[in-house]
């Protein structure tokens, strides 16, 4: 291939080194008003009364929106297309206020300066209520956080298959054990930003956001208006690993502002409300229970998982769902019984974020084989090995399995770092952890994918793709992908995005399958083109179609000298091009599923607790590889943000209050620069997946997962102390070691 | 009230609020939105900028402060570091590479060969969230040999 597998400069990237690209909070409107929110200093309570009299006599004031002033819709919190992943318990504004921080009025004024002193004018008064701040306070409490019959955001889950008493009773060895987690938040480097603008009746959003016609669908919904009087525009975004995909409410809050003023309005986050408003991951317990035969086989696998999804239920159906059905798969085991539950809390919001739910069930089930491994007296790549998915088993998706792509991971790992290692040195220690992602969020959400393919005149195409820019580098993925496809130079392709009015419909960037669902219809939309294009040339080179190539602009007949650029085959005369090439293509996905095994040494200083991590050597099985430097920067950036929630981040609930304890950088402690360790990526392309580009499968959610039970289990591995719940801390390992 | 400074090599008189930050003033005053708010307590780097010399978050210097002051931001710099920063990977989401290539240019001015350990240091103020640091660290060391 002359396009596909080589790390071509992304087309995004120039204006990141240079200042000029732009987002959304980079954007000033003539007339332009900045809008400030006033939140909760409660919990949990009702708003009896909120005065903001006096903040409207400031000067420069514009306007101020309160629970009294905004359309009364309920609505979801996440505007997917209507799915089992999500929960439908949000107002724009309520008079009720379900966690600390939560907003209940907004203010727009001249300057962000005087709409943050307007906030201190207004007065409320609140009835309080009991504030459920555990899970297990909210399950045996008659309180109730919503309108609901109990604190379950949604009924469980429920996954059996087999027997599992029979296979507990089969069983050498039973273990069983409770693994907790703590709450890290994405902390992307964008703060949530949006600007609102009327135009008559017809209004504009500029947003960071990975969903832009989901924000566009529940504005519409919400506001009563037409989709076509709703436009959406996303340029470049400052990050979402998942988060992203929510509603803020400053969508809403925005958009009114500005229609009341008759100005546009802008209202960007704070760093500490990217994380008292923003999403953090589900903090949770899992109960897990696995039995094993003498010979390391699984009989039985048993669990209960338990997510605490924060003041509202945004994605927690489907991270609940997609957690537990996790656990059915990974190691094979033909008896299972599996129960997931959701449970509100008058605590902020959980929400999607990279691993959607599989970072807590796997960090489980990983410990747990290196747990039973040592009580079966084996090598735990050995156990895992002996028990890993393969190809034709059923997924958690219910597909059946493509390759041996987990078995080559662990394999090629053992090859790289020498397993097992021999430790040289005290207190340190190598440890593994496995995962497998699916590619789409099939069969949570029915998905689809959408490209055009257009020719212009000089024979260069664009591809017009609804998906956004995260960040990622999906926009060059799917353009090596058209070119690849049409036969061009990857720099005669460029990629149209961010309008909602321009380009087809998307679902969103998320669940790892931009480049498996968006890259193939891409791929299909570009095939189309491609057939137009040899259609025509068959005439031109006397030819039949079927005996044509193109490669690199060039179309050649098969077997003979003759050719013909496709720029002189599409090239006007007199000004007017050959014809209008062009094709748009539906994809509409199940599922494939990326594997990796994560190899991590680590170091443990018994006099301060501290855990190093000294090197990691991930090995990742993705299909095909589109761009090697960007899905080796997707992994190294997820294993930064695995090491952060194993060892050092936790977003701080008090547990009295409710309050945040440390929203902000200085006391939320992700791995700067110098805590990184060396990372050696290894990307294999021994399972191709038949359903993606080239048999390409994704990579964005993977590599957050295998690095957290990989980091537990090397420390096990350096001073023998069993860790079973992130983060890690330094005091606990004291503890552990005193205990030892 | 107003200021005069240099910024990117260009008199500047500007008409500020006495209260804003160099931040605010360079992307709201000056028209300079590369520089990023990622924080606005100092706690994030993206805002880096170049003042008379030095590196500094300028969310925690006041515009007036920078009264007399050579500003160079982002987009007054041409460096080896924005071809090795797009070729190597060092850029993702984009939002911190300003702050951070202001960053690894004062260190290069300053120490035109630092060790890995060094460019660690120098960039430990500056936050990244999508790329490990890896390639970010590799791109500052390839500019550094040439």
């Amino acid at each position: 291939m002359s396009v596909v597998g080589k790390s071509v400069r992304r087309p995004d990237v120039p204006g990141k080194v240079t200042g000029a690209a732009r987002y959304a909070g980079d954007l000033a409107l003539p007339g332009m008003l900045h809008a400030k929110l006033k939140r909760s200093t409660v919990a949990h309570a009702l708003i009896r009364r909120i005065d903001f009299s006096r903040a409207m006599k400031l000067a420069g004031v514009k306007a101020v929106l309160t629970h009294e002033s905004v359309p009364r819709v309920l609505h979801y919190g996440s505007p997917h297309p209507r799915s089992a992943s999500l929960a439908c318990d949000q107002y724009i504004l309520d008079r009720k206020v379900r966690y600390w921080g939560e907003a209940v009025a907004a203010v727009a004024a001249e300057s962000e300066e005087i709409a943050d002193e307007a906030l201190d004018l207004i007065e409320v008064e609140y009835e309080e209520l009991p504030a459920l701040l555990t899970v297990e306070n909210a399950l045996a409490s008659s309180v109730l956080i919503h309108d609901t019959k109990n604190n379950l955001v949604t009924d469980p889950v429920r996954v059996k298959r087999g027997d599992v008493d029979k296979g507990f009773a089969e069983a050498d060895l039973v273990i069983e054990g409770t693994y907790e987690m703590g709450r890290p938040t994405p902390a992307y480097m964008e703060p949530n930003v949006c600007v609102a603008q009327w135009q008559e009746d017809r209004l504009t959003m500029w947003i960071s956001t990975q969903t832009p016609f989901m924000v566009r669908g529940i504005l519409a919904e919400v506001l009563g208006l037409p989709l076509a009087k709703v436009r959406v525009l996303v340029d470049h975004m400052g990050g979402g690993f998942g988060a992203k995909q929510d509603l803020f409410q400053t969508e809403f809050l925005c958009a009114l502002l500005a229609k009341q003023t008759r100005r546009p309005v802008r209202l960007e986050f704070t760093r500490k409300e990217t994380f008292l408003g923003g999403r953090s991951r589900h903090p949770g317990k899992v109960w897990l229970k696995q039995g094993f035969r003498k010979d390391g086989t699984l009989t039985a696998r048993q669990a209960r998982v338990t997510l605490n999804s924060g003041a509202y239920g945004s994605h927690g159906p489907g991270v609940t769902a997609v957690g537990t059905a996790a656990l059915t798969s990974l190691y094979r085991c033909d008896n299972l019984m599996l129960e997931g539950k959701c449970v509100y809390t008058n605590t902020p919001i959980a929400g999607a974020y990279r691993g959607y739910g599989v970072v807590q069930t796997y960090y489980a089930l990983d410990i747990q084989m290196d747990e039973a491994a040592e009580r079966l007296g084996m090598d735990p790549c050995a156990l895992k090995l002996q028990n890993a998915v393969r190809e034709g088993d059923i997924a958690p998706s219910n597909h059946a399995v493509v390759g041996h792509g987990l078995e080559d991971c662990i394999r090629r790992g053992m090859q790289e770092v020498n397993w097992p290692v021999k430790k040289k040195t005290k207190n340190r220690g190598w440890g593994m952890g496995c995962e497998m992602h699916g590619s789409s969020a099939y069969p949570g959400i029915k998905e689809q994918g959408n490209a055009t393919v257009r020719l212009n005149e000089d024979g260069s195409a664009q591809l017009f793709t609804g998906t956004t820019g995260l960040g990622t580098g999906a926009h060059t993925a799917l353009a090596q992908i058209v070119a690849e496809e049409l036969g061009l130079r990857f720099e005669d392709v460029s990629v149209v995005h961010g309008d909602t009015d321009v380009v087809p419909w998307d679902i969103g960037a998320f669940a790892s399958h931009t480049t498996y669902m968006g890259g193939r219809a891409a791929q299909m939309a570009a095939a189309e083109v491609k057939k137009q294009l040899l259609e025509r040339a068959a005439d031109a080179l006397e030819a039949s179609a079927a005996d044509l190539d193109v490669s690199l602009g060039m179309i050649r007949v098969k077997g003979s000298d003759k050719s013909l650029a496709v720029k002189a085959l599409v090239s006007p005369t007199r000004g007017v091009p050959s014809k209008q090439f062009v094709a748009s293509a539906t994809y509409t996905p199940t599922k494939s599923y990326s594997f990796a095994a994560h190899f991590v040494e680590v170091q443990v200083d018994t006099e301060t607790g501290q855990i190093d991590v000294l090197q990691v050597v991930p090995v990742h099985e993705l299909g095909k590889v589109i761009h090697p430097v960007a899905a080796a920067g997707q992994i190294e950036g997820g294993i930064q943000q695995g090491i952060g929630h194993t060892l050092t981040e936790d977003y701080v609930i008090d547990p009295v209050t409710g309050r945040s304890l440390n929203a902000g950088f200085v006391d939320y402690k992700m791995p700067l620069s110098l805590d990184m360790p060396p990372i050696r990526t290894i990307l294999l392309e021994t399972a191709p997946d038949p359903g993606g580009p080239f048999g390409a499968k994704g990579v964005g959610e993977d590599p957050i997962i295998a690095i957290g039970p990989a980091i537990a289990n090397a420390v096990y591995a350096a001073i023998g102390v069993r860790f079973r719940h992130y983060p890690i801390t330094p005091e606990q390992v004291l503890e552990g070691l005193k205990s030892r | 009230m107003k200021i005069s400074l240099g910024v990117n090599g260009e008199k500047r008189e500007l008409e500020i609020e006495p209260y804003r930050s160099l931040l605010d003033v360079l992307r709201n005053d000056a028209g300079l939105t590369g520089t990023k708010k990622g924080c606005d307590v100092g706690d994030c780097g993206a805002c880096t900028v170049i003042v008379d010399g030095k590196p500094l978050n300028s969310c925690l210097m006041l515009g007036v402060e920078a009264q007399g002051c050579e500003v160079v931001t982002i987009e007054g710099i041409r460096h080896p570091l924005q071809e090795k920063f797009m070729d190597l990977g060092g850029a993702q989401c984009g939002f911190c590479t300003p702050g951070m290539i202001m960053m690894a240019k004062a260190l290069l001015d300053e120490k035109p060969h630092p060790t890995e350990e060094e460019v660690r240091f120098a960039i430990a103020g500056n936050i990244c969230r999508c790329t490990g640091y890896t390639r970010i660290v590799e791109a500052i060391l390839h500019v550094s040999r040439r």
